[in-house]
């Protein structure tokens, strides 16, 4: 009896019209923690020992480096349960999170460029965990092609679906080959940051920043969830309901 | 104000950081709405036509 | 219904030990079956393969083309060419087998083969596993033998060839794997190509890491199990899972 949320979630108006009523209950807080984390991290935390303020970056590096992974995880899940269950909200889920993941995928690599610059004295370098996000950029950017490709929206989800669960069978390989890599060809003049325990001061905002981007990127999703919904129902009794508001 | 704004000579860099990766929260949250309500749109055409048809 | 008869005369342990022992005799025929029919897949392809030997060559071509745009782009020195030998092969090795997997299922999506093979009741999975073996054959195995040939013209050593033969070997299995996934996904799309590779290629750099590193390996006259091994064991995983993703895939694409 305890599945029974589980099995509404496979009923498209209750999808809808819970995506609906949770939109704000994301959003507020979301922008809440985004603009607390934004004064504590640009305003209240001190400039770090090493990198003075150049480190406040990493306000907004780490959350897009975050959003870009934790998107794709979701996005994998949701194929697979789409998959596996044939429940056809996975499906809508795993599209709208593509476009997502892959805008914050290129905003960590902008800002990861912008952050190496100061520090390494290069705006790119070839180091694991940018050439991981640049990687993960491309896969993205197959998922969307191969979604742009098909035309037929059952068979782009599956199929996509079935695209998207590969590659996350195959992300943490890529990552440690790419991570192997690495070590083979260090180079000497790259500068390695030495791991100072991060002040609380330090630390606080970018926790904040890190809940805040999470919850705007539910919020997100549930809008963009609402469409995906509705452009699979092709003749349902409940739209006409659903488009009076 | 002028010493927050030059981030003890980063401002070069954390300023289009920060810019860069607000503009693409921003950009998201139009998007998805755009998105939503192209899909309303859609089905808003859709209703006409079953209606006109029958 | 059956069972529902039988229960009422004889045991539960008893039936229940008949049962078992009829699905496991069932499964022995259905796996000799699904092998018979990969075989059989395999040959026909091996078949159709030598009667269009264009398609065998062009790869193959290609690999020894883009092999020479090196010396023509970077310069004839062959100490130079030595330090990028590694990278320029396995580069040229990816596309090449990227360019053959436009053919690995185009004839038989246009034909009807695939969906024969769909509806066939045999092992879609075993199918396409023999499939990606004659791929593998038609393309893998004639570019690992060119490999030392391209790598002689880029100044590698007669010693380093057995070695980056290996590695070429090993690494295709997977290369062909993950392209049959790719191949298969993209069926039906017009002028797949580009697409295709974007798919496949962030897939395959695991490959390309592991085997330019055990060819770099090899012409530096080091001991290169380590990352002959990893190939190996992407090849093992590959074979696990691909076949098996590349059948889903065609079931999707024949829906």
């Amino acid at each position: 009896m305890t599945w029974t949320w589980f099995h509404r979630l496979g009923s498209p108006p209750y999808v809808y019209a819970l995506a609906a009523r949770l939109t704000p209950w994301f959003a507020w807080p979301a922008a809440l923690l985004i603009a607390g984390g934004l004064w504590g991290g640009l305003v209240l935390a001190p400039p770090d020992y090493q990198q003075g303020d150049g480190f406040r970056i990493v306000y907004v590096h780490a959350p897009s480096a975050w959003m870009s992974l934790m998107v794709y995880m979701t996005m994998a899940i949701a194929a697979a349960i789409a998959l596996i269950w044939r429940i056809k909200v996975g499906h809508a889920v795993a599209a709208a999170c593509a476009p997502i993941g892959a805008s914050f995928t290129f905003a960590a690599l902008v800002t990861g460029a912008l952050w190496g610059e100061p520090m390494w004295g290069t705006y790119w370098e070839w180091d694991p965990r940018l050439t991981s996000m640049l990687i993960l950029l491309f896969l993205y950017l197959g998922y969307m092609g191969l979604r742009a490709g098909l035309e037929d929206t059952q068979r782009a989800d599956r199929a996509s679906a079935l695209l998207a669960v590969a590659g996350s069978v195959n992300v943490p390989i890529i990552h440690y080959s790419v991570t192997w890599w690495n070590s083979l060809h260090q180079a000497p003049s790259v500068m390695r940051f030495g791991k100072p325990t991060m002040a609380l001061s330090m630390l606080v905002p970018l926790l904040m920043m890190l809940a805040g981007f999470t919850l705007y990127f539910v919020a997100l999703l549930l809008v963009r969830l609402r469409g995906e919904v509705l452009s699979r129902e092709r003749a349902a009794s409940w739209i006409p309901e659903v488009l009076k508001t | 104000m002028s010493r927050f704004l030059d981030m003890g000579g980063y401002a070069a860099f954390v300023w289009p950081a920060y810019a860069v990766t607000f503009a693409i929260v921003f950009l998201n949250i139009i998007w998805a709405r755009r998105a939503l309500a192209r899909s309303r749109a859609e089905a808003r055409r859709r209703l006409a036509m079953r209606a006109e048809s029958s | 219904m059956s069972s529902r008869v039988s229960s009422a005369t004889g045991s539960v342990a008893t039936r229940a030990a008949a049962e078992q022992g009829a699905a496991s005799a069932t499964v022995a025929a259905e796996t000799a079956a699904a092998l018979r029919a990969a075989r059989l897949a395999l040959l026909r392809d091996l078949q159709l393969a030598f009667r269009k030997r264009s398609q065998l060559v062009q790869p193959l071509a290609f690999f020894a083309l883009v092999t020479m745009l090196f010396p023509l782009a970077v310069s004839p020195e062959l100490s130079r060419l030595r330090a990028i030998a590694p990278g320029v092969l396995w580069v040229a090795a990816l596309l090449a087998s990227l360019l053959a997997l436009e053919f690995l299922f185009r004839d038989d999506a246009h034909d009807g083969t695939l969906e024969q093979y769909a509806l066939s009741g045999q092992s879609l999975t075993w199918l396409m596993f023999a499939k990606t073996a004659a791929h593998w054959l038609l393309t893998g195995v004639p570019l690992a033998l060119m490999a030392p040939l391209a790598a002689l013209s880029l100044g590698a050593s007669p010693a380093a060839l057995p070695g980056i033969v290996a590695s070429v070997t090993v690494g295709s299995v997977t290369l062909s794997l993950i392209g049959s996934i790719g191949a298969a996904l993209t069926l039906g799309i017009k002028r797949s190509g580009a697409l295709l590779s974007l798919l496949t290629l962030p897939l395959s750099l695991p490959v390309l890491i592991f085997g330019a590193r055990a060819t770099e390996l090899a012409m530096h006259g080091a001991p290169l199990a380590a990352p002959l091994e990893l190939l190996a064991a992407l090849a093992v995983l590959g074979v696990t899972l691909a076949p098996l993703a590349a059948a889903a895939a065609v079931r999707i694409s024949l829906e």
